[in-house]
């Protein structure tokens, strides 16, 4: 790493007196020596915690290992049991998709909404979101425990008694339990946590938007929802777009409050890909076999990413 | 989840509709308005009644807890929840490893992040849009990347179950949003200032300290503020990383109230997390302000 920002450097001063550097010194003067000192720390820290481990489960995922015994080559072999050889995968693939789908309806969704409406409040603004971002600070381990609470069943915990108050006695269930509901169950305080995050963020970029747009368009008759989606959304895209990242990542990567609430049970029923890859490296320490899946997820990230690009840049152009 | 409400105000938007024409159409406009803020009400109650049900409960009868309606207030407030909670477990040696944790990673994290932002955009160098695309990539990738590896490494060199197993995952993933952070607030540094320093005759770790360092304080306080939420409320790392009793951080220490006896004590283990949320809800209550700037921003330039 350190012959890397070297080389760099050298080439960057030669780049500079052509006046034609990529990134020009905002200092007249500068060593390169100068430039390793500021710089190799922070990216031998970010090398040894993030970037040495993603080639390192490269590298292990083409082994078998249990952690104790020797390590064994067994090339591609870990790849094709995932794709071909193991149902549980396809599983809880299909439940992080599932989970996906729910955090981002709440998180999105219900952002976008409850951000569009407090643009309109005449007061009161701060302590609306004040509240409404208080679930984000509260950690994962205290969020799993409130809605083990609040979906039981016996004692009645609160939402199966709404439920029974507003006459919906039949809809009553243990929520954790029930392998219908389970993934909804594990879903919901995920979304519910960050949704004040996302809202404050869209609120940001709402108010940002021009006012005299916003006024021209209701001077050619506009009504509130076309002005809302011609003129307004359209303005805030490259945020929304930052968003959508945002929480399509983070939902991806979720793990703590399915892992507490229900270890991805009953069965498999609320097992993402992430609490299978942790069971499979910390219960079973099949080490090589957890890596495999971890590159998965982190491909699966990526390619979430460029998707989120491509279908919104895309929108943009038409 | 309230998607129908968003067709309700069709022309309350205008937050300050001119003055003259306001007494020309008050019904209908404070029926909108009326009709908007108890929308809105309603929103933040069941948006926040979760935490204030788990604050009453706190203060329950575990009797009450039981059989009472989940919905009621409580028919008798008890502080013994808390003397039990405090008994059962840990708390302060948890609040003071979280305090460790989050100290160590955040001084980690400004000190990190400025000097990779200062060589990024201050010094300039050939590579730079490659180093910086480099650590861009780091929001993206999932922590569990690093689970498995980290674990390997650290049971070789013996810094399994330590304070600075937690610190390093910590302090290296939340790197990238503050390289981020610095380096598009050191773009808006006159570039006189620092022509000015050098004609002075300082050299890059004099114009470092004197100058840079100094006008970053606002940049440091979002940067700390932020990832102290996600640091202090850390399981994944502190779980796979962390084993004896005496490092356990603060959700660490809240599972040991689970099960202890075969059945859990909630109303014990609620107080519990009360206790452990107040200090970050007080810091977040009196600095919600910048904190709430600071989140916003983050997102809105990343």
């Amino acid at each position: 790493m350190a012959e890397l920002a070297q080389t760099g450097l050298g080439a960057g001063r030669v780049g500079q007196r052509r006046r034609r550097s990529p990134a020009p010194s905002m200092l007249p003067r500068r060593s390169g020596l100068s430039v390793a000192i500021f710089l190799v720390p922070p990216l031998l820290l970010y090398g040894v915690a993030v970037l040495l481990p993603i080639v390192q489960s490269l590298f292990l995922s083409l082994f078998s290992w249990d952690g104790i015994t020797d390590m064994t080559f067994v090339g591609l072999d870990n790849y094709a049991k995932m794709f071909a050889r193991d149902d549980v995968f396809w599983t809880a693939f299909g439940n992080a998709l599932g989970y996906l789908a729910i955090c981002l309806v709440l998180q999105l969704g219900g952002a976008l909404a409850v951000a569009a409406l407090l643009t309109a409040l005449p007061r009161a603004r701060e302590l609306v979101k004040t509240l409404y971002l208080l679930p984000a600070i509260i950690s994962t381990v205290a969020i799993a425990f409130l809605f083990q609470r609040i979906y039981s069943l016996d004692p009645v915990g609160p939402l199966n008694q709404l439920l029974a108050w507003v006459g919906l006695d039949g809809a009553q269930t243990a929520w954790l339990s029930n392998v219908d509901t389970v993934l909804a169950a594990v879903s919901v305080p995920e979304g519910w946590r960050f949704t004040g995050l996302y809202m404050l963020i869209v609120y940001a970029a709402l108010i940002a938007v021009p006012r005299e747009l916003e006024e021209a368009a209701r001077l050619d008759g506009a009504s509130w929802w076309q002005t809302f989606w011609r003129i307004r959304f359209p303005y805030i895209r490259p945020v929304w777009i930052t968003t959508t990242v945002m929480a399509t990542t983070f939902a991806l990567r979720g793990f703590d409050i399915p892992y507490l609430l229900t270890n991805g049970g009953p069965g498999q029923s609320s097992e993402l890909l992430t609490t299978y890859m942790y069971k499979t490296a910390f219960v079973h320490t099949d080490y090589g076999y957890a890596s495999a899946i971890s590159v998965f997820i982190v491909v699966e990230c990526l390619v979430a990413v460029g998707l989120i690009y491509l279908l919104l840049r895309r929108r943009d152009d038409s | 989840m309230t998607t129908p409400v968003l067709t309700r105000p069709p022309e309350t938007t205008v937050p300050n509709p001119p003055k003259h024409h306001a007494p020309a159409r008050p019904p209908r406009l404070r029926a909108q308005r009326a009709l908007l803020t108890i929308t809105i009400a309603l929103i933040v109650i069941v948006q926040v009644y979760p935490l204030l049900w788990l604050f009453l409960t706190s203060f329950r009868t575990a009797a009450d807890f039981t059989s009472g309606s989940p919905f009621a207030l409580p028919s008798d407030y008890t502080l013994d929840n808390y003397s039990r909670a405090f008994a059962t477990g840990n708390l302060w040696l948890n609040i003071l490893n979280s305090f460790i944790v989050t100290a160590g990673a955040s001084l980690l994290i400004v000190v990190a992040g400025m000097m990779a932002a200062y060589a990024l955009q201050v010094l300039g160098f050939r590579f730079s849009g490659a180093v910086r695309s480099l650590f861009l990539l780091g929001i993206v990738v999932p922590v569990q990347i690093a689970l498995v590896p980290l674990f390997i490494d650290y049971s070789q060199i013996g810094l399994l179950d330590t304070h600075l197993s937690m610190i390093i995952p910590l302090a290296a993933f939340s790197l990238p949003m503050a390289v981020y952070l610095f380096s598009s607030f050191y773009e808006y540094i006159p570039r006189e200032l620092y022509e000015a320093a050098s004609l002075d005759g300082a050299g890059p770790y004099r114009i470092f300290a004197q100058i840079t360092f100094p006008l970053s304080t606002n940049t440091i306080i979002t940067v700390v503020l932020v990832n102290s939420i996600f640091i202090w409320n850390d399981f994944i790392f502190a779980n796979t990383f962390v084993l004896s009793d005496g490092l356990k951080t603060i959700p660490l220490g809240l599972q040991n109230y689970i099960g202890a006896m075969g059945n859990t004590d909630w109303t014990a283990t609620f107080a519990a997390v009360c206790v452990t949320v107040t200090p970050l809800l007080l810091v977040f209550l009196v600095l919600n302000k910048a904190m709430i700037q600071g989140l916003e921003s983050g997102a809105t330039k990343g």
